[in-house]
């Protein structure tokens, strides 16, 4: 084949991506081992992790806890983000350098300080149910990640055809609703999956704001690593693996990686 | 439509923003500069004498600054190589790099616990071949956070660079070459220095990431190797320390702040491109 | 024997199709050679590998004597101009001419005395300090030149240089690249698709189609008798008619009319070709060969002409003829095709 090949660099390159992928490889195999710790190279094949896994409550209703939060905080972020984003896509740049640089502001804060003072004012000071902490705190953690990507698709937006709606007979609202939500909706769609899967995968905030009897799933799992250490862990994390890469086939199906890549 | 519309749309947000972000950080922080006397920067004071604040500091920066070093070195090539295939190629190494930072932190710690543990793989094929008679203490050291790190973060450079390499045309470096550069040299003395702009984005992002990570540590450090953000954590929920968890807080927020408009300013300066 | 050879050049990319295949190319020193053709020619894959960017599945390259189809790009001190000019956007005009010279080891004084000449006679004195885009598109061309010509490369190799300029800037520098070319006597491939271009400057011209070599000559010679149907499109032949020889320089049409052409190469397959300019039409018939009857379609005004198409039995010609005395779209009309201006490929 004609063409030239650059040995060296495929070589570093191939060595780097093993390096990301073996471990998580391991991971996978281990789920599947019969001893009770886990061991590797695996002796024997079973299933019966993943069936304990299912079987277990307190990781099925964390799951269930973690899967309910990130929709939760992804659809109030954006209920406020989307509003906000298409105000500040419309006004003048005096203001909106300003209020874009409020709303990207939770991104300079660490989230484990976020988590700490959400605990002491939410937990402590208002005695906040749980769930509620916990929406309210994966809210602040996703709403920049809206603003930033339907910030982006709006800037893209030629307005002039929510002009020749009103021209043609939409009030503002409708206009919006007819014209500017459909053409912004692949944006939308990549804020929505990037917000779920952050929520679902964050850990300072829900560390901080869960509770006794409401745990979010990486939080149940990072309790019982610090105690246990059998292939229940390493199965739990196939499904969290699986899952990541059926979101990823609904995107790349959608939108195309690439637009996560932002 | 006029602006007081506008302004509506906006207001939940900054009202949402405003109380539960803002209000709960001045809370959390305005205790700190108090202290029996009143108004006071003595418990920031206490702060930097202390010995025990200070080696975690400093273990904090320190790893810092090896991972954003190891995660360049390793993530230029490795970027590099995927900005030059074609784009089916392209497209899955892409996805391949994209996937680790979708999976769960505690996921891919986890595979360090099973790598690096007294019964854990490592271990397991040393003892095996030979090559040492008791299982080395690899996990919860310095080490296992560090990897751990790295793990976390090289995937993140790699798409930061990938972003900023694309932006350079082949046929530069073809130029390069046909002037008698050979290829590492045509790396080093032309998509190095073009790359810069993303070789200093995704270092703020690991620099900073990595100071205010708390899951790694935590699960590779235990309590005796302890960051940043474990310290945090344990001031504010096993002791009670609210002011010592909020100075902290306060002090990574400022070194974050420091970070990024540093790096602000070395783009504007490279700008002149 | 020629300075520079390709021999039975063959590249593929996926084993099946080749993009170019058995091509023989013979440079003699000095020269402007032109490799002319549409996109997907092969024209521009054939530079590539006199630059050596791609290597050939089969066949040889050659260098006075030296074989160099396996040299590596960065060892053959070829200058390459590309289309987007390919400047180092972070270093100054002066580091961008003097980069290959600083490679090569040169002293700093040595880098200078030649940089410095090199940037006068490229018109580009006093830019020295300024970077590339703080520059206009035909500055930044005569520095992608003056950076090629600066480490006096064996060959210069320009891969259409002058695409991304506007019309009057690209008859300027086609001028200047002649006039470098011949004061530094350098051997130089040029590839275009702009065949008034390449043949203004070309020594020969190769022109190319689907990764062959068509026809290779001295561009006077190609303009006048162009080998086949494909060369003559390129050249400027709209008009194509079907004929069969009855004898030497003579022909039937397909109605039966006899046409005469002074060039005849005797090849089998007989095209005639005519050139628009080379028509002339009257309403009078002057009777005898070479005389096509027909009725005017449509006239567009061209300038300098009118641009005729008319319908006749042979099929559609196209005549430009001068506006002194314009016909109208409906008329009848003869058009002559001259002995001399018809062309037989």
């Amino acid at each position: 084949m004609a063409g030239r090949k650059h040995r060296l660099l495929m070589a570093v390159s191939i060595l780097v991506f093993l390096f990301i992928a073996v471990p998580l490889v391991m991971i996978a195999i281990t789920a599947f081992g019969e001893a009770s710790t886990i061991r590797f190279p695996i002796q024997g094949f079973t299933l019966g992790w993943f069936t304990a896994v299912f079987a277990s409550r307190s990781f099925m209703s964390s799951l269930l806890v973690s899967f309910v939060l990130a929709a939760a905080a992804t659809l109030l972020a954006l209920a406020v983000g989307v509003p906000a984003t298409y105000a500040l896509s419309r006004s003048s740049s005096h203001g909106k350098k300003l209020l874009s640089a409020f709303f990207l502001s939770p991104l300079f804060i660490p989230e484990i300080v976020v988590g700490y003072a959400l605990f002491k004012f939410l937990v402590i000071s208002m005695r906040l149910p749980i769930f509620a902490a916990l929406v309210v705190g994966h809210f602040l953690v996703v709403l920049p990640y809206v603003i930033r990507v339907v910030g982006a698709s709006l800037e893209q937006f030629d307005f002039s055809i929510e002009e020749v709606a009103c021209s043609l007979g939409c009030n503002r609202p409708q206009a919006f609703a007819k014209v500017v939500l459909p053409n912004i909706g692949s944006g939308i769609i990549a804020a929505f999956m990037l917000s779920f899967i952050n929520s679902f995968n964050n850990i300072p905030i829900s560390m901080f704001l869960s509770g006794p009897g409401m745990s979010t799933l990486p939080k149940t799992l990072m309790s019982y690593i610090e105690y246990s250490y059998d292939p229940s862990v390493s199965a739990i994390s196939v499904l969290l693996m699986a899952i990541t890469v059926a979101l990823m086939l609904i995107v790349e199906k959608t939108l195309g990686i690439a637009s996560l890549a932002k | 439509m006029r602006k007081p519309l506008y302004a509506l749309l906006v207001v939940p947000g900054v009202a949402l923003l405003v109380v539960f972000l803002f209000y709960p950080l001045v809370a959390i922080l305005s205790p700190t500069f108090y202290d029996t006397n009143g108004l006071s920067i003595s418990r920031y004071l206490a702060f930097f004498g202390d010995p025990y604040y200070m080696k975690i500091l400093a273990r904090t920066l320190r790893i810092a600054a090896i991972a954003t070093l190891v995660c360049a070195v390793l993530g230029l090539p490795t970027a590099y190589f995927i900005s030059r295939q074609r784009r089916g190629v392209k497209s899955f190494l892409m996805a391949l790099s994209i996937f680790p930072l979708l999976t769960n932190s505690v996921v891919r710690a986890f595979a360090w616990i099973i790598l690096l543990g007294r019964n854990g793989v490592l271990n397991d094929t040393l003892l095996k071949l030979g090559w040492i008679d008791r299982p080395l203490p690899l996990l919860y050291t310095e080490f296992s956070i560090l990897i751990g790190t790295i793990y976390l973060f090289l995937p993140l450079m790699i798409i930061t660079l990938i972003g900023s390499m694309d932006n350079i045309e082949e046929d530069i470096t073809e130029a390069a070459e046909s002037l008698g550069a050979s290829r590492v040299a045509a790396f080093v003395k032309i998509v190095l220095p073009l790359s810069l702009p993303g070789i200093l984005v995704g270092s703020v992002l690991v620099f900073t990431g990595t100071i205010t990570a708390y899951t790694t540590p935590n699960l590779l450090g235990g309590n005796k190797n302890m960051l940043l953000a474990t310290l945090i954590y344990q001031r504010a929920m096993s002791l009670s320390d609210w002011t010592g968890a909020g100075i902290i807080a306060l002090v990574m927020i400022l070194m974050t702040l420091v970070v990024v408009l540093v790096m602000q300013r070395l783009a504007g300066a490279l700008d002149r491109r | 024997m020629a300075y520079a050879t390709l021999e039975d050049i063959r590249v593929s990319y996926d084993g099946k199709t080749n993009i170019l295949e058995g091509l023989n190319l013979q440079i003699e020193r000095g020269e402007l050679v032109s490799l002319l053709g549409s996109s997907g020619c092969g024209k521009t894959t054939t530079l590539r590998v006199i630059a050596g960017f791609i290597e050939p599945n089969a066949g040889r390259f050659s260098l006075g004597g030296r074989d160099l189809t396996r040299t590596a790009v960065h060892k053959r001190n070829f200058g390459l101009v590309f289309q987007s000019y390919a400047l180092f956007p972070h270093l100054s005009v002066y580091d961008n001419v003097a980069f290959g010279l600083r490679l090569r080891k040169l002293d700093a004084k040595a880098i200078e005395s030649r940089v410095g000449s090199i940037l006068d006679i490229t018109d580009l004195a006093g830019l020295a300090n300024r970077f590339p885009k703080q520059m206009s598109g035909g500055q930044r061309q005569r520095v992608a030149l003056a950076r090629a010509l600066v480490i006096e490369p064996e060959l210069l190799l320009l891969d259409e240089p002058l695409s991304n300029l506007d019309a009057k800037l690209r008859l300027g520098m086609r001028v200047e690249i002649k006039r470098l070319q011949k004061r530094l006597g350098i051997t130089t491939v040029f590839v275009t698709h702009d065949q008034e271009e390449c043949f203004s400057i070309s020594d020969r011209v190769a022109i190319m189609n689907k990764g062959r070599i068509e026809q290779y000559d001295r561009p006077e010679v190609i303009y006048s008798s162009p080998v086949n149907e494909y060369v003559a499109r390129f050249i400027g032949f709209t008009n194509f008619i079907d004929l069969t020889r009855i004898g030497p320089g003579r022909f039937r049409d397909s109605r039966g009319g006899e046409v005469l052409a002074d060039l005849d190469r005797g090849a089998p397959s007989c095209v005639g070709a005519i050139r628009p300019d080379d028509i002339e039409l009257s309403t009078a018939s002057a009777s005898g060969a070479n005389e096509v009857p027909g009725v005017i379609e449509v006239r567009t005004f061209l300038g300098k002409s009118y641009q005729y198409e008319l319908k006749t039995d042979l099929g559609t010609l196209v005549a430009n003829v001068s506006r002194e005395t314009p016909f109208e779209p409906g008329a009848r009309v003869f058009a002559c095709l001259p002995s001399s201006k018809i062309v037989v490929c």
